[in-house]
């Protein structure tokens, strides 16, 4: 598979969010405020990407070679666990300005689905190390365009008259659905 | 801390007052995700019930030799290990299960339902109380993917565990299977849920 | 005990005994997956070539494994192709059979799909799809049927039918065939195909 047609289908055609449903908690809990989830957005690409990486490396370099695959959710989820921790503390040492604007999002990523997700579908699709890469930051793209659309939708949403027992959580989903209906018309887009 | 509940009570609430799905909002990527056939619904709401119960165990067993600073890590790989056991059981004797349910059964260990009732139940209960908390949430977890994966087949196939219930003057309505149905059935749901809570409780007071 | 040594200590034990539970899980799980993965490829051999008595896998590359099939008297009878690429909403995967000279393709059967329910996924119905892939002429790239018609009969040898509503999937399925064909004359044409050698030794 060449690595545009995984960037563009990671992106829009299996989109993360809408078609993955993965990363629906942050998807429905914290996009608000568009600032706020394209923040949140760029720190989950982030994430994904190294995530995409380690991960890859993991599975071919220790777990395939040793015959280890029964250990590869335990390892996975370890992985994601410390490396989200490590980007922490790196970026507040780093880069105080960069972790005031995506800090206060990353211990919510370690539980978000989202980067987990990445690293076993990766591994079953059996993508080599680059189509990996290319897959983990169109896949946070992906997740960041979702997060954005449905934070401009919210932010009109408060100002519509939505019947008392759908507001909050119920409308966002029905929302998401239309949204995914939309996402459904980029399929077979890919040659 | 409150007053403890008897066990019934306990158990209960996990279907409706604390249903993870309806009521918090809990574990929403792989109910959304499995239920547009009962089959799939059913045999996710079983695997992830196997991993929160033996789960709840170990970690109400062990929790006071857990230092609290390396907790979550402890818990996360004893949950790991039993949703690698589930999937490995499903893959070695329900293969077509196993496939149709895909990655989903890995990304069990990051169903919030799990580490949720760890942290917040185990970790600080009897083992007996655990258990019966574990069984009602994952009571709560199954009926509310049956719930809605019984709506999603019915009307998208016309079926209810592959089994032709609507006759055939029945177009199916394909969007209920597909990812738009899946989120517009929940949200509706989720709006009833609110609907009778509120009705309840305005009656009673 | 001191805090830091309790918590290494934990963390030891516990990864110590899920990571023997899980070997102990791993172990006993390993033969009967790898046999329900042998088993799966195994029925779909016989199904793209009935007469299969016996097959082995000749070749192997990233886009494409050929299992050579043989008869009840040992003669090969075949290859079973199996391939995957892009659909329409994400990977196919599938195999058909052909006969040894790479001019007819048997049949076809859809291992792998995740087409929109009701539509596209119709390429795995015997009645609106496969049965118009049996018997197909593939000397020269096979083409698509449009507008479809109702009967196998209607079609020249070389043509396939398309789904009404399913157009794209239909084609989808084509173009992963017609690739795979390519290339596997291509391999042919190298002398990679050949297990005769082997068996002959």
């Amino acid at each position: 598979m060449d690595l545009l047609t995984i960037f563009v289908a990671a992106i829009l055609v299996n989109n993360f969010v809408l078609y993955y449903f993965l990363g629906i908690c942050p998807f429905l809990g914290v996009s608000k405020k568009i600032d706020a989830a394209f923040s949140m957005g760029m720190a989950v690409t982030f994430v994904m990407s190294l995530t995409a990486v380690v991960s890859w490396m993991i599975n071919h370099w220790v777990l395939i070679p040793f015959g280890l695959d029964y250990l590869q959710i335990v390892s996975f989820i370890l992985v994601i666990a410390s490396l989200v921790q490590l980007v922490e503390m790196f970026i507040r040492k780093m880069s105080p300005p960069l972790y005031q604007a995506l800090g206060i999002y990353l211990p919510l990523i370690t539980t978000n689905c989202a980067i987990m997700g990445l690293a076993l579908l990766a591994a079953l699709k059996d993508y080599n190390f680059i189509q990996t890469v290319v897959f983990g930051v169109g896949s946070g793209l992906g997740f960041t365009l979702a997060i954005v659309l449905m934070a401009g939708i919210r932010e009109q949403l408060d100002l519509a008259d939505v019947p008392e027992p759908l507001k909050g959580a119920g409308i966002a989903l029905i929302v998401a659905g239309i949204m995914a209906l939309a996402f459904s018309g980029f399929s077979g887009m890919i040659k | 801390m409150p007053p403890k509940k008897s066990l019934g009570a306990e158990y209960l609430k996990g279907l409706w007052d604390e249903n993870p799905v309806f009521r918090q909002l809990l574990g929403m990527c792989p109910t959304l995700a499995v239920t547009n056939a009962v089959i799939n619904g059913f045999a996710m709401g079983l695997a992830t019930a196997f991993v929160l119960i033996l789960s709840s165990l170990v970690v109400s067993s062990i929790k006071k030799l857990i230092p609290s600073q390396v907790r979550i890590a402890t818990y996360i790989v004893i949950i790991a290990s039993f949703v690698t056991i589930a999937d490995r059981f499903l893959a070695a004797f329900f293969p077509p299960i196993s496939k149709a349910l895909g990655p989903y059964v890995p990304l069990i260990v990051v169903n919030c339902i799990i580490l949720g009732r760890q942290e917040a139940f185990s970790s600080k209960n009897s083992i007996g109380r655990s258990l019966v908390d574990a069984l009602g949430m994952s009571t709560g977890f199954i009926l509310a993917l049956l719930v809605l994966s019984s709506i999603r087949e019915l009307l998208g196939a016309g079926t209810f565990l592959s089994y032709q219930v609507l006759g055939s003057w029945f177009k199916p309505w394909i969007i209920m299977i597909l990812p738009a149905g899946a989120f517009i059935t929940l949200g509706v749901l989720l709006g009833l849920a609110i609907l009778i809570e509120t009705k309840t409780k305005t009656r009673s007071s | 005990m001191s805090l830091s040594a309790r918590m290494i200590v934990v963390l030891t034990v516990v990864g110590l005994v899920s990571g023997s539970l899980l070997a102990v899980v791993g172990l006993l799980t390993k033969d009967r997956i790898e046999m329900n993965r042998q088993q799966e490829i195994q029925t779909a051999i016989s199904q793209v070539i009935p007469s299969t008595k016996t097959s082995q896998k000749i070749y192997e590359d990233d886009s494409l494994t050929v299992y050579e099939s043989r008869n009840e008297s040992k003669n090969a009878v075949g290859y079973a192709v199996y391939t995957s690429g892009t659909g329409f909403q994400d990977i196919i995967t599938l195999m058909y059979g052909t006969d040894p000279s790479l001019s007819n393709i048997k049949d076809l059967t859809i291992l792998e799909q995740k087409e929109t329910p009701g539509l596209g996924a119709k390429i795995t119905d015997q009645e609106a799809f496969l049965r118009y892939w049996k018997n197909r002429n593939c000397e020269q790239p096979l083409s698509l049927r449009k507008p479809a018609v109702d009967s196998p009969e209607n079609l020249d040898p070389s043509e396939v039918n398309t789904i009404t509503g399913a157009t794209i999937s239909s084609e989808k399925v084509l173009d992963i065939v017609n690739a795979s064909l390519e290339r596997l004359k291509a391999i042919k044409e190298q002398g990679k195909l050949s297990s005769e050698e082997k068996n002959a030794s």
